[in-house]
């Protein structure tokens, strides 16, 4: 998958370069808008990262003469969160919009959610290691053993197992799991991950919910807790 | 249109009053003046011409008349304006005292034996256009003979007097309304000079001195509520002011704690190599001080998004119970950590954003979950008042302070400084629900009983604004 990135802060190009790279993409970065206009015209990528405040030509400008040509996707990152740019970056084509400063874990679950092409996986039943989810039932099974969930936990843990080997962030985790869209103080999710665990990972020998420090959390059964 | 100064406007009102007034009474003034001038000459001619007819019938015969015409002719001289003939029977002219040729040919002539009365008086033009009044009056000798006698007076000197009485008066009036509007125009000035001295001391406030304040110790009291209202406005301005640099200042001082931490553990993770653990360690927890400052930042821009007018709610009906119960449920582990209950009840629809409705009611469960104590209850329940759907937050705890009470609300105000634990940015969360009750046209209110529940209530109006 190849993406461009046009963002003219240079720490943030070359963060995003390599994270993205260590995420399994190959990644270009332009830092102008007119020379991003010209290589994302000229190149074939599968998405855009395009910064709005953008010297010389502005992300709307660039947005509005990609659209003329391509219907490549492209996620806006803004500093200013306002419903007005909101609403003109979606008007003009855009198909996501983040405002920045934001959880890089958080821009690559968009990145992945814009590149999915298709169906989404068939979720009514997933296997992961020995963890055996039955959505339609609201069961779980670990090693042939029934795990009693409350109906939240449930939801945590589906989610988790949908995005497994995804850094899932907190905000994320409370806007799907709780319909929470505002950044609490509390460490809900902490909590919630924390008596899930419990139930799910105590007493077996490997490990599926890992912690990321500062990032959020992942359900992986070939990752080693750091 | 341009506004006219408070004293043009006044200057103006008092001179369209006056000018009316003056008018109005020289109009009137005049009026009568003239109208008792024609009276008295009326009457004289009336009088003279039954003096005439009386001296008529003193006389024995014609012949007596025409030798005494002198007797009769003096009863008239002496204003050159009158006129007296007397014909016969026949109709020649027995006495003629015309001197200035007034046409005496009055149609009617009054029976001798009729008494004579101003509105007997007849009117005829002369040459030059001028009105001439006067009477034909048969009157009677002591033979018997019939004679007509005619008496007449011009108006002509008389409309002479009245038009240059009229033009004095013009004159005089005018004079007066200049002086009356002029002497207005000074007063209403001196009166509004206490308008001006206040407008002076407002003009040199400025963010600097708000502190000052207006006097109108010599302005009439008219001016003493409105100085006590500016006075009032400055009060809550250098508030406003002063609440806004505490909130700069609160603010720097909270993003020291998160850079300061930042720094100070990058500063000691490099005086010496360390494994790739403690590095994993130290960059996570660097992002946990960017997230800390993160939601300072969304917290702040939130309040002052919310006080814009531009601010758009995203309403939508709900039911009040079911978010209780979901947010009850977010809270649902925290809760279960610290060994408290969450109850909640009650049900009603509700016009609200949703999506802050949350955000507020989030906030004070999760601070009302800071100060129950373990093995307690908090009550979350929601009940219909008259106009409005209240939301209440209670918790058993040691309660808060009276004098806290009224500024939990106020931005960064924390009842401990000292424990002001910046790591929840609690500082904020209560002037966030302040905000978004603010937006609804509704409040937020908060008691405390001593060592005993805290409460919490959310007043969303039925009827939005």
């Amino acid at each position: 998958m190849r993406l461009l990135v046009i963002e003219d802060e240079k720490k943030a190009g070359e963060y995003l370069k390599k994270g993205l790279e260590e995420s399994g993409f190959t990644v270009d970065v332009v830092a102008n808008g007119i020379d991003g206009l010209h290589q994302a015209l000229e190149e074939d990528y599968d998405l855009l990262v395009l910064d709005v405040m953008l010297p010389g030509m502005d992300g709307w400008e660039v947005l509005r003469r990609l659209r003329e040509k391509k219907d490549v996707p492209v996620l806006l990152l803004t500093a200013v969160d306002e419903l007005e740019e909101r609403v003109r970056g979606l008007e003009l084509g855009g198909d996501d919009y983040l405002v920045k400063p934001f959880a890089f874990v958080e821009l690559l679950a968009r990145i992945r959610t814009l590149l999915r092409r298709g169906p989404p996986r068939d979720i009514e039943h997933m296997r992961i290691g020995d963890l055996e989810i039955d959505a339609v039932r609201r069961r779980v099974r670990r090693n042939g053993q029934r795990i009693d969930l409350t109906p939240r936990e449930f939801s945590l843990l589906q989610l988790l197992a949908r995005r497994r080997g995804e850094v899932l962030s907190r905000a994320q985790i409370a806007s799907y799991v709780w319909d929470m869209n505002f950044d609490s103080d509390t460490n809900v999710v902490e909590v919630a991950i924390r008596r899930l665990r419990a139930k799910v990972d105590e007493g077996y020998g490997v490990k599926l919910i890992h912690t990321v420090r500062g990032m959020g959390y992942v359900l992986d059964d070939e990752r080693e807790d750091a | 249109m341009r506004t006219l100064s408070l004293t043009a406007r006044l200057t103006l009102i008092f001179t369209l009053v006056t000018t009316t007034s003056f008018a109005l009474v020289g109009v009137l003034l005049f009026k009568a003046a003239s109208q008792r001038i024609i009276e008295q000459d009326e009457t004289n001619l009336v009088l003279s011409a039954r003096h005439l007819r009386r001296l008529a019938g003193e006389f024995a015969a014609l012949p007596d008349l025409v030798a005494h015409q002198d007797r009769l002719v003096i009863s008239v001289l002496g204003d050159a304006s009158n006129a007296l003939r007397i014909t016969g029977s026949d109709g020649q002219t027995l006495v003629d005292h015309n001197p200035l040729h007034l046409p005496l040919a009055f149609p009617d002539t009054i029976a001798p034996d009729q008494r004579l009365v101003p509105t007997m008086l007849e009117s005829l033009r002369d040459t030059h256009g001028d009105t001439v009044r006067g009477m034909a009056a048969a009157g009677k000798l002591q033979d018997g003979t019939l004679i007509t006698i005619i008496v007449a007076r011009s108006l002509a000197d008389r409309q002479l007097l009245l038009r240059h009485y009229q033009r004095d008066m013009v004159r005089r009036l005018l004079a007066g309304m200049a002086a009356a509007i002029l002497l207005g125009y000074l007063l209403i000035r001196q009166a509004l000079r206490p308008l001006r001295t206040l407008a002076g001391q407002a003009a040199t406030i400025s963010a600097h001195n708000l502190g000052t304040r207006l006097s109108a110790s010599n302005a009439p009291p008219e001016l003493h509520a409105l100085t006590a209202t500016l006075n009032d406005m400055l009060s809550r301005l250098e508030e406003g002011f002063s609440r806004v640099w505490r909130f700069t200042v609160d603010l720097a001082h909270d993003l020291r704690t998160p850079i300061g931490n930042l720094r100070g553990t990058n500063e000691v993770a490099l005086t010496r190599p360390r494994t790739s653990e403690e590095y994993q360690a130290l960059l996570g927890s660097n992002i946990e001080e960017c997230d800390r400052v993160s939601r300072m930042i969304e917290n702040v821009l939130f309040l002052a998004r919310a006080e814009s007018p531009q601010f758009a709610l995203q309403r939508s009906v709900f039911d009040v119970g079911d978010e209780l119960q979901l947010i009850g449920d977010y809270f649902e582990g925290i809760a279960a950590d610290a060994e408290v209950d969450i109850r909640v009840a009650g049900h009603a629809r509700l016009l609200a954003d949703r999506d802050l409705f949350r955000r507020a009611v989030g906030n004070l469960l999760s601070n009302a979950l800071r100060y129950t104590p373990r093995h307690h209850a908090i009550d979350v329940r929601v009940e219909e008042a008259p106009g409005a759907i209240r939301i209440l937050v209670e918790n058993p705890g040691d309660g808060i302070a009276p004098e806290h009470l009224d500024k939990l609300f106020d931005r960064f105000y924390r009842v401990d400084r000292a424990r002001g634990d910046s790591a929840h940015s609690a500082g904020l969360g209560l002037s966030i629900v302040r905000s978004i009750l603010d937006l609804h046209g509704g409040r937020v209110t908060a008691e405390s009983e001593p060592s005993g529940t805290t409460r919490f209530t959310l007043w969303f109006p039925t009827a939005p604004p």
